[in-house]
């Protein structure tokens, strides 16, 4: 157990130095995922939206689809993708594989359907005569929607910060598209793979440290606007 | 008399194979208050939604200051929208404070934030809630709630408000307010005001027209039984005197001249008359029979006439006939006074 011990000393060491290498690692994590999260949140929220309420041909394929890619696994996202962008593939003309922006594809496309899912739920649960009385008042269509949205807007943010939960912490997709590369496309969970792997459980411990209080951070944020969910 | 600011012409609404308002020809004329009475499911609220364009009629002609409007698309429609407004029976009021709530309107039409506060005052002060912009909507009773979403909808400045039984929803000592706003509305902002309810005498006392539906169409019916006379007070109880040695058993604090109504379908008819609670009997003759889908409408002579709409079960079971002499019964609490 000593090398345990050993490992959480010099975690708070490194994060009460400000460890310059730990900074860079959960700086970049950051930065992927919210990128991620942005995108995807104006996909998701869009097309959540619209699956609650219009009436469109495939509508309940899309569901099945959505909800199947729920639990996708993050490695068979990597594995796609990987084949989609890597040199041989129909994609690899734009050398996007190891970059920061080969994340941000693989982390999108597990973070939106969540997104979409989440949305589409919020959207349902809110009172039909919302877009009624906007209509009364003179609202045109994406005014009135916009509305709606607004009245769904704590169960909507919960939607984005349930799937910002999801990447922030996923390993595999960023492992497989990323490379791991010090610098460039080293995240807090590739970072820590690696780092316990090669015995540097300082390293590992501290990065971790970071990511739980992240975590419980996303947990209370996430609570508080489930609590101050309105509607219905 | 003056081009009406809107006009319907044949217009036919029709759900799933039920022809559920059908309606020749109605005219509403600027800056007047009308009445939509009529019972449940008679077409009142389609009525007004097919009105304020938010549902389309099946067939049919809808005019606004002399312009069909029925015909438009839905983009050229926004504009006419923009000119009148609803406020439903169940309204709804968003997560939010009175204030975002009444300025949404002016929010969607662009005008300035400085207008804006200068007409959302305007509004609180029209409906008594002064000084009330800066609470959430949660806090308010529902007398409150009510006058919020007229004040919403009064800020836009509508030509036409609709209201949808504005007083169905609200506590008693809340309905004086809500129809003293209604008055001050047709005056003050010179809008056209058209409100369906429940309620006839609140009808007679807001409106300047009341419009009877049943089954979808227009109906003579409330006019049929409205008297005009006199509450007179004897033996220490009410009587409304018709003159013709006619007097109804009423029900009433006040005295003097008075229109009332008997609702047509609160008259009893027996061929003899019979011991009851019911204050109000008398010998008449059927002079006319009309029959309306599954009700049957007589028309009584009492030395006055007396519209009594009764179902054509019961109409055969009585095998009642032209010239058949019959006993009129209806209680006092029947007789409706405005």
């Amino acid at each position: 157990m000593g090398f345990v011990i050993e490992g959480i000393e010099k975690a708070f060491q490194l994060i009460l130095t400000l460890d310059k290498e730990i900074f860079i690692i959960v700086l970049l994590s950051l930065k992927v995922s919210l990128t991620a999260i942005f995108l995807s949140s104006l996909l998701g929220v869009y097309l959540g939206f619209l699956m609650a309420v219009k009436n469109f041909w495939g509508k309940n394929f899309i569901i099945a689809t959505t909800n199947t890619l729920l639990a996708l696994p993050t490695v068979v996202v990597g594995l796609i993708i990987y084949s989609l962008i890597s040199r041989k593939g129909p994609l690899g003309v734009f050398g996007l594989l190891f970059t920061p922006s080969a994340m941000i594809i693989g982390q999108f496309i597990l973070a939106t359907p969540i997104i979409i899912a989440l949305t589409h739920s919020a959207i349902q649960g809110i009172d039909k005569r919302v877009r009624s009385t906007t209509l009364t008042l003179g609202a045109t269509e994406s005014q009135s929607a916009w509305m709606v949205i607004k009245e769904a807007r704590y169960a909507v943010l919960a939607a984005i910060i349930t799937g910002f939960g999801r990447v922030i912490a996923e390993v595999g997709a960023a492992m497989m598209l990323g490379g791991n590369i010090k610098g460039s496309t080293r995240t807090m969970t590739t970072a820590i793979a690696l780092e316990t792997s090669k015995g540097e459980f300082g390293f590992g411990i501290a990065l971790g440290i970071i990511l739980l209080t992240i975590a419980f951070s996303i947990n209370i944020l996430l609570h508080y606007f489930q609590s101050k969910k309105v509607g219905n | 008399m003056n081009e009406p600011i809107l006009k319907i012409k044949n217009v036919k609404k029709i759900y799933n194979g039920r022809t559920i308002l059908d309606i020749e020809s109605l005219n509403f004329q600027k800056r007047k208050i009308y009445a939509i009475v009529g019972p449940n499911g008679s077409g009142k609220t389609t009525l007004l939604n097919i009105l304020n364009l938010l549902e389309r009629p099946n067939k049919g002609q809808i005019f606004l200051n002399g312009q069909e409007i029925s015909n438009k698309s839905n983009v050229d429609i926004l504009g006419i929208r923009r000119r009148m407004t609803l406020v439903n029976q169940d309204p709804f009021l968003f997560h939010s404070t009175v204030y975002d709530n009444i300025a949404y309107g002016l929010k969607i039409r662009a005008i300035s934030s400085t207008e804006q506060l200068i007409r959302v005052k305007n509004a609180l002060e029209m409906v008594g809630l002064s000084n009330f912009e800066k609470r959430r909507v949660d806090q308010l009773s529902g007398g409150e709630a009510q006058r919020v979403v007229i004040a919403r909808a009064l800020v836009i400045e509508p030509e036409i408000l609709f209201l949808d039984e504005p007083t169905a929803n609200i506590d008693q000592k809340y309905i004086d307010i809500v129809e003293r706003i209604i008055k001050r509305v047709q005056k003050e902002i010179k809008t056209t005001v058209i409100f369906t309810t429940h309620d006839l005498s609140q009808a007679y006392r807001l409106a300047d027209k009341v419009i009877s539906l049943l089954d979808g169409k227009i109906i003579k019916q409330v006019q049929d039984n409205l008297l005009w006379g006199e509450i007179v007070e004897e033996d220490s109880s009410k009587w409304f005197n018709i003159g013709e040695n006619i007097k109804f058993a009423v029900v009433t604090e006040k005295v003097g001249p008075a229109h009332i109504s008997i609702d047509p379908r609160d008259i009893i008819l027996s061929y003899e008359q019979f011991q009851s609670s019911a204050r109000n009997s008398f010998l008449g003759k059927i002079i006319k029979i009309i029959e309306q889908n599954h009700l049957v409408k007589l028309e009584i002579d009492i030395s006055i006439p007396l519209v009594v709409i009764i179902t054509r079960e019961s109409f055969f079971k009585m095998n009642f006939t032209l010239g058949s002499e019959v006993y009129l019964t209806f209680k006092a609490s029947a007789v409706r006074l405005f």
